[in-house]
């Protein structure tokens, strides 16, 4: 037997410093700090004593959600790879060298409510350059027409790289048909016919950057091996130009849904049979007990330890996978279930089992052990996803985008601990109704 | 450090004398091997349970045994416990055991708060050393490996579905030459006799490597080798690979199938490994060219960047499956790598250019070499990106793991002393050695195939469009050398199949 010493001492692992207590309220641990900048940019920083590693994180409060426009879809996402394009300061070139150089893990991505850049890189003596950098791309960003109208064809692209997949194709026919007005009712990537259209959105593009990309709707999330003061310095120093926005984004409210609708989707080729069955749900909140004990109840019936996975997936085997997500949003969204099977045969006993579960949600209470158990896995589910100094940044980015504050994360657990049986009962007979459900449905057809 | 691997034998403590403990004598007594990786004070123990054994052990005919294998210990009941039941004593622990089957290696790994190391490991042992072989636990999981191969990689996902042709084509009539999962025809005929032998046969002491890594208790890494060593005695011999068919010229397998988009993944075997010394130069060249979803890749500015053909253009010098983030995962080393290109799925309008465009790049690279700015460049941001690949338990012990077996104390450590020392011409002498751009594999799947390959043939040229009307000069003035780039293509090296002609049987339905 030989013991061996870490690969990289640079990285020591992030979380021996804390030995998490179950029993403890916090269940983020780590202290933080948050100042905001006269210009309305919130900083919120996680210095961490052991790693070497810093993570970067510019969160800004802008998603498919802001797309309220007609014809916009997909422009949250567009925009942000037009954000990758550089400045007059520093052109694309420079800044793809400059990360490079830095060995940066560095990315954007774009979700329905808001879109995350980040920077992960390893030497605090870097810490400046990364800041004045970022600053001057979020400040000066700058992309002329033709190079829009060359970065647009991408987006078609990344479109294809999943048009093989039918998961794709259901989730959007789903919010398609389940949103009447909401934004939601288009998925991050957009519709094609918008996607063709990017290249002539030049002009849109600078109001949409005018509107959401200021600091009164940006975050800067700093997780790792930094000194707080050191990084505010620097934060004053290279944003405070930054000018505000001022813009209030106003998002279409969505009407009550008064009947079930149903939606299918012929797939092309052999293919797994697919069914979701969405009710339109509450907004993330961190007070209100509606989604936290909806969250619970999703554990308690659609879990793979529920009694209807054992059912489809273990005993019956009809299902190759059964599933609930209920996805936090800032506005209400869909609480959706999943299942694939394995025989279109099946698809209306499936569907029927799933409303039975829901009935059976709604005339019974949870046992109290049960409950203990689904808190048990959400709290270990959450320290597991925390165990790099991006792993926090990452997990509480989401977080921080729903309510800007990273104490959210602490709050939602301590509802969690107070939900009761009576509470899921509750919001059972709530939100799940027929009438409030959208179904959507996709099978295979027999083509090449 | 070509042959260091370490090989450490396990020393046991020996309990013995009319049952009472009344000496100790260490002895070693099995061939289990160990890779400890602890980290005093850290609430999190991750687990490792590597096997030297992978889908190039399957035997023929049973391709797809040694995953069904996997997948029965890791989703499966044991003798005691059912599926579910294990299911139900995981789930307030947030645990699970996961499983990754590659050519010559398969790894169990899981990680737990050190709050439920002991009931957990209750479990993981159990499932591993005492499995249930439950008939419908067999079923299930040999209808998933079915539809699987069947319905999803075939019909739902082209670009892994690309990879794997190429995978096809590059390892014909070798070992390495089928899907992990197998094929359709030999999954059918699996049956849990099979299932019951293949443990047998290759669940002992020589086969395994106990990797432990966090805040775990000192003595619990002896636990578990005496778990362990519950197993039989005996080593699966090292497979003595048969050197993979080069391409003679472009040979080309075209996927048919109903799409609005090409995939496309060509490639050839390559000389080396990670134990090589021509490794660190190669490397740099491959981040150079095509490092993995970075903007630093050559093929990335070229046809995505200047163009703005696909989502992204990427080429690799080893096996590459994506892990974390956008790091490579640990625990899939092999004895014969592979060079290969993943050009991200395109419209089909663009097909032609693009291949020639990739191709044309391949034989620039091989021509020019890498100029010196780029070496520069690519090498300073290997010595730094590489700092960020091991940074979860698991990751830190499956680099720790990889390290050894191509013969390293520390590959990551190793990278930051050899990378500075390499210069320049030794990286394009690499280049020079090890790739070519005229005996290519290459995989492509699309729709109107025969058009595609009349073309191809014919050398046609491939002229495309762009949505801006004013594209900069020198791009429009190459895009003129690109769509008429010959390739020097034989009709009868390349052959057209259905998509759904693909993975039913060993080999490539080369029959059209």
């Amino acid at each position: 037997m030989k013991v061996r010493q870490p690969l990289v001492p640079l990285v020591l692992s992030l979380l021996v410093i804390f030995h998490f207590s179950l029993q403890a309220s916090q269940v983020f641990p780590y202290n933080y700090q948050i100042e905001t900048l006269e210009n309305g940019l919130k900083v919120v920083s996680i210095p961490l004593k052991n790693p070497d590693i810093i993570s970067y994180y510019t969160i800004v409060r802008s998603g498919s959600r802001n797309e309220i426009e007609p014809g916009k879809s997909g422009f949250a996402h567009f925009f942000e790879h037009m954000m990758f394009k550089g400045t007059k300061n520093m052109p694309r070139e420079a800044y793809d060298n400059f990360l490079t150089k830095l060995g940066a893990g560095t990315n954007g991505y774009t979700t329905d409510d808001y879109t995350c850049y980040f920077v992960v890189f390893a030497g605090r003596e870097h810490l400046e350059e990364v800041v004045r950098v970022e600053a001057d791309r979020f400040i000066n960003l700058y992309f002329d027409e033709e190079m829009l109208k060359t970065e647009a064809p991408v987006i078609e692209g990344e479109y294809y790289s999943s048009v093989s997949n039918p998961n794709r194709r259901l989730y959007e026919l789903l919010r398609h048909t389940a949103y009447e007005k909401h934004s939601y009712k288009h998925t991050t990537l957009g519709y094609l016919e918008d996607i063709k259209n990017m290249p002539n959105q030049f002009a849109y593009s600078q109001l949409y950057k005018k509107r959401f990309y200021a600091p009164d709707n940006t975050i800067l999330l700093v997780v790792g091996d930094f000194d707080h003061d050191e990084l505010m310095t620097y934060v004053r120093k290279y944003y405070s130009p930054w000018p505000k926005s001022g813009y209030k984004l106003v998002t279409p409210t969505e009407p009550p849904q008064k009947k079930q609708k149903r939606a299918h989707y012929e797939w092309p080729t052999k293919t797994l049979p697919r069914l979701a069955i969405a009710f339109h749900g509450p907004a993330y909140s961190d007070t209100q007990i509606d989604k936290a004990a909806l969250d619970l109840l999703a554990e308690v019936y659609f879990s793979r330890r529920s009694s209807l996975f054992q059912r489809l997936v273990i005993d019956q085997q009809i299902c190759l996978s059964l599933s609930a997500s209920f996805p936090d949003r800032r506005d209400p969204y869909l609480l959706i279930f999943n299942a694939v099977l394995k025989d279109e045969k099946d698809l209306p006993e499936v569907e029927k089992a799933i409303f039975e579960e829901l009935t059976k949600a709604k005339n019974e209470l949870v046992p109290t052990d049960l409950l203990r158990d689904i808190k048990s896995n959400l709290k270990y589910s959450f320290l597991r996803s925390m165990e790099t100094t991006d792993g926090v940044a990452g997990t509480l980015a989401f977080y921080i985008n729903l309510t800007t504050d990273p104490g959210t994360v602490n709050q939602l657990f301590d509802l969690y601990d107070k939900i009761t049986p009576e509470n899921i009962q509750e919001m059972a007979k709530k939100y799940f109704r027929t009438e409030n459900s959208t179904v959507a449905t996709l099978t295979g057809g027999k083509g090449k | 450090m070509k042959g260091r691997r370490i090989r450490i034998a396990i020393i046991l403590t020996i309990l013995s004398l009319l049952g009472t403990l009344i000496s100790c004598t260490q002895k070693p007594t099995s061939g289990l091997q160990t890779e400890l990786l602890p980290v005093e004070g850290n609430p999190f123990v991750s687990f490792r349970i590597l096997l030297r054994i992978g889908s190039a052990h399957d035997p023929i005919g049973k391709e797809g045994l040694c995953y069904l294998t996997m997948a029965m210990l890791a989703n499966g009941g044991s003798n005691t416990l059912s599926f579910k039941e294990i299911q139900n004593k995981f789930y307030p622990m947030a645990a699970t055991v996961n499983f990754q089957v590659d050519k010559e290696m398969s790894v169990f790994t899981g990680t737990i708060h050190v709050d439920n190391l002991e009931n957990y490991y209750a479990l993981f042992k159990d499932m591993l050393l005492n499995p249930g072989f439950r008939e419908e636990d067999f079923i299930r999981l040999k209808t998933n490996q079915l539809n699987f191969l069947e319905k999803t990689l075939v019909n739902n996902m082209d670009e892994q579905f690309g990879k794997e042709i190429l995978n096809l084509m590059l390892y014909e009539d070798h070992p390495y030459g089928h899907h992990e999962a197998g094929t359709v025809e030999s999954v059918r005929k699996l049956t849990l006799e099979d299932i019951r032998n293949f443990y047998q046969t290759h669940f002992v002491q020589g086969n395994i490597v106990i990797g432990l890594a966090g805040g775990y208790p000192s003595d619990f890494p002896q636990q578990v080798i005496t778990d362990f060593s519950q197993l039989p005695a005996g080593q699966t011999p090292k497979l003595n690979l048969p050197q993979p068919r080069s391409p003679q010229g472009l040979e080309i397998m075209i996927a048919e199938k109903n799409t609005p988009a090409t995939a496309i993944s060509m490639g050839f075997p390559l000389q080396l490994n990670r134990a090589d010394d021509d490794f660190f130069a190669l490397w740099i060249a491959q981040a150079h060219f095509g490092e993995h979803r970075q903007h630093l890749s050559w093929l990335f500015q070229k046809i995505r960047e200047e163009r703005g053909q696909n989502y992204g253009d990427y080429a690799y010098i080893e096996h590459f499956v994506q892990g974390r983030d956008k790091f490579p995962e640990p625990n899939h080393c092999r004895q014969q790598q592979y060079f290969s290109i993943w050009i991200r799925p395109l419209a089909n309008t663009n097909r032609h250019f693009v291949l020639r465009q990739a191709l044309r790049e391949l034989k620039i690279l091989i021509e020019e070499g890498i100029p010196r700015e780029r070496f520069e460049l690519a090498r300073e941001y290997l010595l730094n990106y590489t700092k960020l690949y091991a940074q979860t338990l698991g990751e830190r012990l499956g680099w720790q793991m990889d390290s050894h077996y191509y013969g390293y104390e520390d590959f990551l450590g190793e990278a930051q002393k050899r990378l500075p020392k390499i210069t320049h011409e030794e990286v394009n002498q690499a280049i020079r050695k090890y790739l070519n751009s005229h005996n290519v594999y290459i995989a492509i799947i699309t729709d109107e195939a025969a058009r595609l390959k009349e073309a191809l043939v014919a050398n046609t040229p491939s002229p495309i469009t762009y949505a801006n009307p004013n594209m900069p000069p020198e791009i429009l003035a190459e895009d003129l050398i690109i769509q008429n780039f010959p390739l020097d293509t034989q009709p009868e090296k390349i052959w057209i199949a259905p998509a759904t002609a693909f993975f039913q049987t060993t080999g490539l339905p080369r029959e059209n």
